[in-house]
């Protein structure tokens, strides 16, 4: 009996150690919780990857790289809605713009803005889980995660204005409180910090020339700051920001026996890119039906190529801008050619699934504008103009309006605003390029807005539009409906009440 | 059982019940409506501050019942400050002792049977009428930096596009006030159209549009008035002078008269704000077979800018500042200058239609080589002033601008081009339409001037060619080779070769087809389409269309390959 009784324990121990433990443990079966993850250094880069991974898409929301094309692209005269144009975009395109609007939705930036969080909370811990994680190699992940969320608190600054500057995780929903705007200058001094702290830590090359473009580098991070510095009228800070771009001597612009078109657009990764999205065959770019004719819902305006890029009916074998007709778009059709076009002929089209070309945040010759354009505003138009002399010279660009007095500061200003419109054509950059110019040396200039609203704004709304373009307000977009109801600090910005 | 169990039984009846209060149901709160939203009025009662006074004069007009009903409405709400500045002004010392009927017009004049939010407003008239009837008019103004919509140039709207369950409410900080004057006392109250005003009383306009006629078809009138100001710049100083320059039979009411064209020129029928003006390229007026041309240039809306023969007459701008004016029968605008109509002698238009805006803009193409293009569905348009009847086979819907200077389609073409459309049923487009340039009221005699081709040796393409709606006598064959014969004879038999004279074998493929004499009744741009009546194919070469005065040679000139004119 007693034999039987130690049996029955020692059988019982057995199953009590063999058996599951965790039957009190509640844990999701097929997903990874925080207090497993954050351990070791892969874990970091695969957080890492994770902040790029969700600039392609979101799962909640539309992707990035469709409303960056909307809010660079929309409101300008670079644009025309076409079949597919939904109510949203009419409105964009009208000026008409409400909190109803599908495109004032901010949700995908802050998704990004909270996997660079995270990053930055949690990876300083991995150091003491992980031996084998230096350092340095945490610097590096830190430098990233700031550097885009940099980049996307500036995309906020500048369509917004005033935004929530979220800089803890939200990692649960006892981290979700509501949180009133911060003013647009204390968001780009974060904005600056963040870049400037990022700089120290980035590496100059990941040593694969493709890595190096869709991940950032220490130059995406000059090029980033440059950028803000000439948004927030501090020259001198851009200019050596650039110079600091100019001097890697890793960057080049495309040109000679090259084609143009076929390496910067077609193929991506060119020696010109300093930071792209690059959609592949696994993630697509939202990019294929918005601007297929059949079901277009934005085409180019029909007025690019006499008056932007230029028309010559003058000599035998006519003057060609190369970032026209087989570039930027194709003139027969209107069609936006940089993203779902194949070759430079304008004569094929990529496939559905080949539409993966990249959404170029920034290239070489976007470094060379913007030096040309904080310069000039320090007064040295002269130099300005030989910065914007080589883009032209590279794109066979030609004078068909007339070349700018290179001593007139106020010329080569507008000389450079459009030249930045014939490089940059649908890159996203028109809306900003405008209102940058016109808000600079408070609203000097808001007539480029005019000007711009004179071509794009239908014949029958344009008083209406051009008096909404009077109001500074009425340049940034409003909080979506949704954030104003769920997060009840915010305040609507006043063009919109 | 002893106490400490009766205890136990006691605590333990107490818990039970308790444990059980705690965790049973609580009541849920299932509401008895299907919506919390409220309708107009509730909205009203909810900001009493803002709307108290809006929503007594809804209750005294006995709207509030309706507003609070199902339906979809328009409200421009007048807050309390607004409300109270209004009845001031009509001396009303509060709502009670205010006209019964002023209030109810009033009510009328704020409320549009339909939502229309601050989307639809654009620089003119909104899409419907308000229930008094007359249209309400939008635009945006910028006070000191803040830009707001105004309606009527009256009142701003304060707050926008508040959605309720019947419905959209915008905020207003004034009344809105309907006009109560005609175009003509509007006119006459103002001392700087003195002569305008006189001049439409000595033509007996005056009377016209001073009437608020009751059937609405015929109510709306649009006036485009002449100040003094702007008439002094053209040397007019008084009525005297105009009607000098004018009036050469002794009677201006005399429609024969020319200061009696003068004015019903300037006279159009319909509610025409700049924001509809605009929308259309000409308007009719009230002299018969005259119309005004209208362009947007730079933001300002041009008169009668036009372009003859390559040169540009420069147009009358409207002044926008003072245009827009709101009358009880339509609306007024004033004119920068003088302007009437102008009496053009018919010139001959020799159009080359393979010259136009799209392949203007293709400098690889334009006289250099043929390009396509496809249209992708009926919707698309890729052709400012080029359409065609939607093809059922999808794959003919393609129109071509044909170059070459070999090919024997275009070796002799004017410019070595041509325009190509497939046309026929069933399947291919059934007709092809085009938009002239202006032409110069008269009557002229059309000549399709094509490059003849068939498609196979059987192919046949007969059509027949319609201006402005109106079929012309003859037919043209796309695959007809001009005839053989003298300029005399084959213009006798409605053919004429427009091409440089070579030898008939040579270029008989070029050919002049007469279609008909028709009679432009107005000066502007037309409209020109080739209906298909048999046959169908895809080689129908469009080289140019001759419009030449009745009166005029309609054999010469001849043009050269390189679009020169050579004279007999």
């Amino acid at each position: 009996m007693k034999k039987l009784t130690t049996y029955a324990f020692l059988l019982m121990l057995l199953a009590g150690s063999a058996s599951c433990k965790k039957w009190l443990s509640l844990k999701p079966q097929n997903g990874l919780v925080r207090d497993d993850y954050w351990k070791t250094k892969e874990q970091v880069d695969a957080a890492v990857t994770g902040i790029y991974a969700s600039m392609l898409g979101s799962n909640t929301d539309l992707p990035l790289a469709e409303y960056l094309f909307i809010w660079g692209e929309g409101r300008t005269d670079m644009v025309a809605p076409g079949v597919g144009t939904s109510a949203s975009e009419y409105d964009i395109v009208n000026l008409n713009i409400l909190s109803t609007n599908t495109y004032s939705r901010w949700s995908s930036l802050y998704q990004t803005i909270n996997y660079c969080n995270t990053v930055i909370d949690l990876a300083p811990g991995v150091l003491k889980s992980d031996n084998t994680f230096t350092q340095e190699h945490l610097n590096q992940a830190l430098g990233e995660a700031r550097t885009v969320r940099a980049l996307m608190y500036f995309y906020l600054a500048r369509v917004f204005r005033d935004v929530p500057l979220k800089l803890a995780a939200t990692l649960s929903d006892e981290n979700i409180a509501p949180m009133p705007k911060s003013p647009s200058d204390s968001v780009l001094l974060q904005v600056v910090a963040d870049l400037k702290e990022a700089e120290g830590n980035l590496p100059t090359t990941y040593g694969n020339k493709n890595t190096d473009k869709g991940r950032v580098t220490k130059y995406t991070a000059n090029t980033i700051l440059a950028d803000v510095y000439l948004w927030m009228e501090k020259y001198t800070e851009c200019v050596a920001e650039c110079n600091k771009v100019i001097n890697s001597g890793k960057f080049g612009l495309i040109g000679g026996d090259f084609d143009l078109f076929n390496e910067l657009y077609y193929k991506g990764n060119s020696n010109e890119g300093i930071f792209e999205l690059q959609f592949d065959a696994q993630k697509l770019n939202p990019f294929y039906n918005m601007h297929l004719l059949a079901t277009r819902r934005w085409g180019a305006a029909s007025n690019l190529m006499e008056d932007v890029f230029g028309v010559d009916h003058v000599n035998a074998t006519p003057l060609v801008d190369l970032r026209g007709e087989g570039n930027s778009l194709r003139a027969s059709d209107l069609t936006i050619w940089k993203y779902i076009g194949a070759n430079s002929a304008a004569s094929s089209l990529r496939s559905v699934g080949q539409s993966y070309a990249h959404w170029i945040f920034y290239r070489y010759a976007d470094i060379l504008l913007m030096k040309a354009e904080a310069l000039n505003q320090l007064n040295d138009p002269q130099t300005a103009a030989d910065l914007v002399n080589q883009i032209r010279t590279r794109a066979h660009a030609f004078d068909f309006n007339g070349s700018p007095d290179p001593n007139s500061q106020a010329a080569m200003e507008k000389f450079i605003l459009q030249e930045r419109q014939r490089e940059f054509a649908f890159e996203g950059k028109r809306w900003f390029d405008v209102l940058r110019n016109a808000k600079r040396n408070n609203y000097q200039n808001i007539q480029y807005l005019m000007d711009m609203a004179i071509i794009s704004i239908p014949q029958d709304r344009q008083q209406a539009a051009l008096n909404k373009l009077k109001d500074r307000n009425s340049h940034y977009m409003p909080i979506n409906l949704t954030e104003m109801q769920t997060n009840k600090l915010l305040e609507q910005n006043p063009f919109y009440k | 059982m002893n106490n400490k169990n009766i205890l136990k039984l006691l605590v333990c009846g107490f818990m039970v019940p308790a444990l059980a209060y705690f965790v049973a149901c609580k009541k849920v709160d299932y509401g008895a409506s299907t919506t919390s939203d409220v309708n107009i009025t509730g909205y009203l009662e909810k900001y009493p501050d803002s709307f108290s006074l809006f929503k007594q004069i809804l209750d005294r007009t006995e709207t509030s019942d309706f507003l609070n009903a199902y339906g979809a409405y328009t409200c421009f709400a007048p807050t309390n400050s607004g409300v109270t500045k209004w009845l001031a002004k009509i001396g009303a010392a509060s709502v009670e002792a205010a006209d019964l009927t002023r209030l109810k017009n009033m009510v009328k004049f704020h409320l549009l049977t339909d939502t229309i939010t601050t989307a639809s407003f654009k620089d003119g008239k909104l899409p419907v009428p308000t229930m008094f009837g007359q249209f309400l008019v939008t635009g945006v103004s910028n006070e000191s930096g803040t830009s707001s919509y105004t309606i009527n140039r009256q009142s701003l709207v304060t707050q926008s596009n508040i959605k309720v369950g019947n419905g959209y409410i915008h905020q207003l900080n004034n009344v809105l006030e309907p006009s109560t004057f005609t175009i003509a006392q509007q006119l006459e109250a103002r001392p700087e159209y003195s002569i305008f005003v006189q001049a439409l009383k000595e033509t007996d306009f005056y009377t016209l549009l001073n009437t608020v006629d009751p059937d609405t078809t015929k109510r709306w009138m649009t006036v485009m008035a002449e100040s003094n100001a702007a008439l002094a710049d053209s040397g007019i100083n008084s009525y005297a002078d105009l009607k000098k320059k004018y009036s050469k039979t002794s009677s201006p009411t005399n429609t024969n008269d020319s200061l009696h064209m003068y004015i019903a020129y300037h006279i159009l029928s319909g509610v025409k704000f700049l924001g509809d003006i605009i929308n259309a390229p000409s308007h009719s007026t009230m002299e018969p077979q005259e119309v005004i041309s209208v362009e947007l240039i730079n933001q300002n809306v041009v008169l009668n800018q036009v372009e003859f023969n390559g040169v540009i007459e420069t147009g009358v701008t409207i002044n926008r500042a003072i245009s827009d004016n709101a009358a009880t029968n339509g609306v007024w605008h004033d004119a920068k200058a003088h302007f009437t109509v102008k009496y053009r002698k018919p010139a001959a238009l020799y159009w080359d239609v393979s010259t136009f805006p799209e392949i203007l803009k293709l400098p690889a193409y334009y006289k250099k080589q043929s390009y396509t293009w496809t249209r992708i569905n009926e919707a698309d348009q890729p052709f400012k002033e080029i359409t065609w009847g939607w093809g059922s086979l999808a794959s003919t819907n393609i129109f071509t601008y044909s170059y070459s200077t070999t090919s024997s389609v275009t070796r002799y073409a004017v410019n070595n081009d041509v325009n190509q459309l497939p046309l026929g049923l069933p399947a291919r487009p059934p007709y092809w339409e085009m938009t002239t340039p202006p032409i110069v009221k008269g009557k002229y005699k059309i000549w399709m001037c094509y490059s003849r081709s068939k498609q196979s040796s059987s192919s046949n393409m007969l059509c027949q060619v319609s201006v402005n709606g109106e079929v012309m006598p003859r037919t043209v064959n796309f695959t007809d080779l001009r005839p053989k014969g003298s300029d005399a004879e084959l213009e006798a038999i409605g053919w004429k070769q427009y091409t440089e004279v070579r030898a008939y074998n040579t270029d008989s493929n070029y050919a002049g087809r007469l279609v008909g004499t028709y009679e432009f009744p107005t000066t502007q741009r037309q409209t020109i389409r080739i209906t298909n009546l048999s046959g169908t194919q895809n080689n129908d070469y469009l080289d140019m269309i001759h419009f030449i005065p009745l009166d005029d040679n309609q054999v010469w000139p001849k043009f050269k390959i390189d679009g020169t004119k050579i004279y007999q």
